[in-house]
């Protein structure tokens, strides 16, 4: 039984040997279909795991205010967040630090270079909120944040493009024609893709960059910060602790008791969600190009075969003059449709896991390879073999002998 | 009993409203270790006779009897088994597989029989040796002059030990020393080791050889006669 089927295996292989070129088209539309999957599985994949690697590194315990883009239009005269709300919020119970939080791109320039940057304006309570070390330097005070200083701390990227080898401190650079001195350099966080990018960007005082230089004026309110990003004391009272701050914004914005609020208070739990959901659907959708090209691969194996067996009906019929059964004849070409599929799925596997390697180190693209996506297309491939050599297989089976023998 | 057994054999094609009564009521009935020559002009119905007595292919109507078994209410699909180890073929064009060596050739039935590799390659070399090609075990078809790919192919009809053996103009594509070979080779089989033969020939000389001659007309058998 074994010797036989070894034989009919032998007898695939000398097929697909016979027509090497042919063969090596064919497994390409499978090579290129599994590569497909892989790469883009782990594309998607990677792509979800840093969504969800950054914000768990904002801490969950992380809460933004601010107006809601899409303001009820029965709210007469929103207010915009302010400082006064700042000052409220830290007053609450449960609350670890209340910072504003402006963001606006400027050209920074030093000496000959200007680069892009996009600039935070805040104050030092944002160092408490979120995880930026420094690295050199120092945090800019209260002290200075009152005095509307020109004091500048850049995130680490933006250090080495603006100074490369040169020592950042001390150093003056121009933003909006206005000097600033760079007092620190943060570490680098490494973190990128969701919120404020520090290592890319850079953080003056938020009273500096309002009344200096316009920052983020899109309100009639000059008071007006895009947001507040508040630290809660502990994660597991986080509703609790919304509540109050909830309250207490409604107050310092007068909002009569049964009127609505006119500010949003957004946790990360729901961002979490989003981003997951996210990460899937762009999971799924890399996916479905995958495996889009796959079936385009299986079509191109399922067109070799039913040309194989026009081409060899005559030997069909011959094998079974001699004896073979539709299930022989029927195996023959499964074995060989599955061969051609599988050596295109092995070769794509090999593929797809070095383009993922080379994406991942040269781009800044993540890419996660996993086991479970190499073996979805190694089970892929092969399903692919039996699904779309199936029906030529069973065209061969069904031939009468005499049909086959007379075929010419 | 006798081994093949047919009566009132009819294939009939229709191709749009014209029928072609390719047999029409043929009865014969051949024992074991007979030589039969079958004869016949063009078109009279020979091979479509043979392929049925071959299980290739099903009579529209009528009744075949091979070895004890009703062919005819059985599936050809199921006759795989009858055909392998009852029947060996041996076509005018040789129908040897291409690209396959000789001696895999002659494995070729065994392989849809299960036999052991080992046995299959010894008795493939075996029959080889029976028709004496031993020399020419790893040669291809296409390395190989007419009349040793048709004694691969009859090396192939026998490598099964079947009784019976069909020959469709097994010369018809071989000059006449190559042609005496095979018919010499055909009278061993016949006469050392009681293979049953039916062959079909245009040839008189080669028809000689059997010891029964069929003649067909329009689908007819118009006469038999054994020598
Ligand atoms: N598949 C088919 N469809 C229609 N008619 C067919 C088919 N096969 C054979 N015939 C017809 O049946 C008749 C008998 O054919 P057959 O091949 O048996 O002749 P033959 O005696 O073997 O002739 P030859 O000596 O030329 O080989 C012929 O008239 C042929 O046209
Ligand atoms: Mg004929």
């Amino acid at each position: 039984m074994w010797d036989s089927f070894y034989a009919i295996f032998k007898i695939s292989l000398k097929a697909i040997f016979a027509n090497k070129m042919r063969a090596a088209l064919t497994s390409l539309g499978i090579v290129i279909g599994v590569s497909a999957v892989i790469t883009m599985l782990a594309v998607g994949s990677g792509a979800q795991k840093s969504v969800t690697d950054s914000v768990a590194r904002f801490g969950t315990n992380i809460l933004f205010l601010r107006q809601p883009w899409d303001l009820d239009e029965s709210i007469s005269s929103p207010k915009d967040v302010t400082m006064d709300d700042v000052y409220a919020i830290r007053q609450v119970d449960g609350v670890a630090a209340a910072a504003p939080y402006i963001t606006t791109s400027f050209d920074v320039k030093y000496s000959n270079t200007s680069v892009a940057l996009s600039v935070l304006a805040t104050d030092p309570d944002i160092f408490l909120t979120y995880d930026w070390p420094i690295e050199s330097g120092r945090e800019f005070t209260q002290r200075e944040v009152d005095d509307y200083a020109q004091v500048i701390v850049l995130g680490a990227s933006a250090a080495q493009t603006i100074f490369s080898d040169v020592d950042p401190l001390n150093k003056t650079v121009v933003l909006d024609n206005i000097p600033f001195k760079v007092v620190g350099v943060v570490k680098k966080t490494g973190q990128s893709g969701m919120g404020f990018d520090m290592d890319e960007g850079a953080l003056i005082p938020y009273t500096t960059g309002k009344v200096k230089m316009n920052a983020g004026w899109n309100s009639s309110d000059r008071r007006a910060l895009d947001r507040v990003v508040i630290k809660v004391a502990d994660f597991n009272t986080i509703e609790n602790t919304k509540v109050d701050i909830q309250n207490t914004v409604r107050n310092t914005h007068r909002i009569h008791p049964l009127g609505k609020d006119d500010f949003q208070l957004d946790d990360f739990a729901s961002f979490i969600e989003q981003a997951k959901t996210m990460g899937k659907t762009m999971s799924l959708l890399l996916g479905a190009i995958g495996a889009v090209s796959l079936i385009v691969g299986g079509i191109g194996v399922m067109n070799i075969m039913l040309v194989s067996v026009t081409e060899r009906t005559r030997e069909i019929g011959i094998r079974m003059a001699i004896g073979a059964t539709s299930w022989d004849i029927r195996m023959q070409f499964l074995v060989e449709s599955v061969t051609l599929s599988c050596i295109g799925g092995l070769i794509g596997i090999v593929l797809g896991v070095i383009i993922t390697m080379v994406v991942a180190a040269n781009s800044s693209i993540p890419a996660e390879l996993s086991i479970s996506a190499v073996l979805l297309s190694v089970g892929f491939s092969a399903a692919t073999g039996i699904f779309f050599g199936f029906y030529p297989a069973y065209k061969a089976s069904k031939l009468t002998p005499i049909d086959a023998l007379r075929y010419e | 009993m006798a081994l093949i057994d047919t009566r009132d054999l009819y294939k009939i094609y229709t191709l749009g409203d014209v029928e072609v009564k390719a047999l029409n009521g043929v009865s014969v009935s051949i024992e074991k270790g007979e030589f039969v020559a079958v004869m016949g002009p063009s078109g009279s119905g020979k091979s479509t006779f043979m392929n049925i007595l071959g299980c290739l292919d099903k009579p529209t109507h009528g009744k075949y009897i091979l070895d004890g078994i009703d062919v005819t209410a059985t599936d050809l699909s199921q006759l795989a088994g009858v055909r392998n180890r009852k029947i060996g073929f041996v076509f005018q064009g040789f129908n040897l597989i291409k690209r396959t060596t000789a001696i895999e050739n002659v494995e070729l039935p065994m392989i849809y029989n299960h036999t052991p590799a080992h046995l299959r390659h010894e008795k493939a070399m075996e029959a080889l040796k029976a028709v004496g090609l031993e020399s020419r075990a790893q040669h291809l078809p296409n390395q190989l002059s007419g009349g040793q790919q048709q004694r691969v192919a009859i090396a192939r009809s026998l490598v099964c030990d079947a009784p019976i053996i069909f020959a469709d103009e097994p010369t018809g594509n071989l000059d006449t020393k190559m042609s005496i070979e095979v018919m010499e080779l055909f009278t061993r089989l016949n006469k050392e080791m009681g293979k049953t033969i039916i062959l079909i020939t245009h040839e008189p000389d080669i028809a000689e050889y059997a010891s029964r001659l069929i003649k067909f007309k329009d689908g007819e058998k118009i006469s038999d006669e054994v020598k």
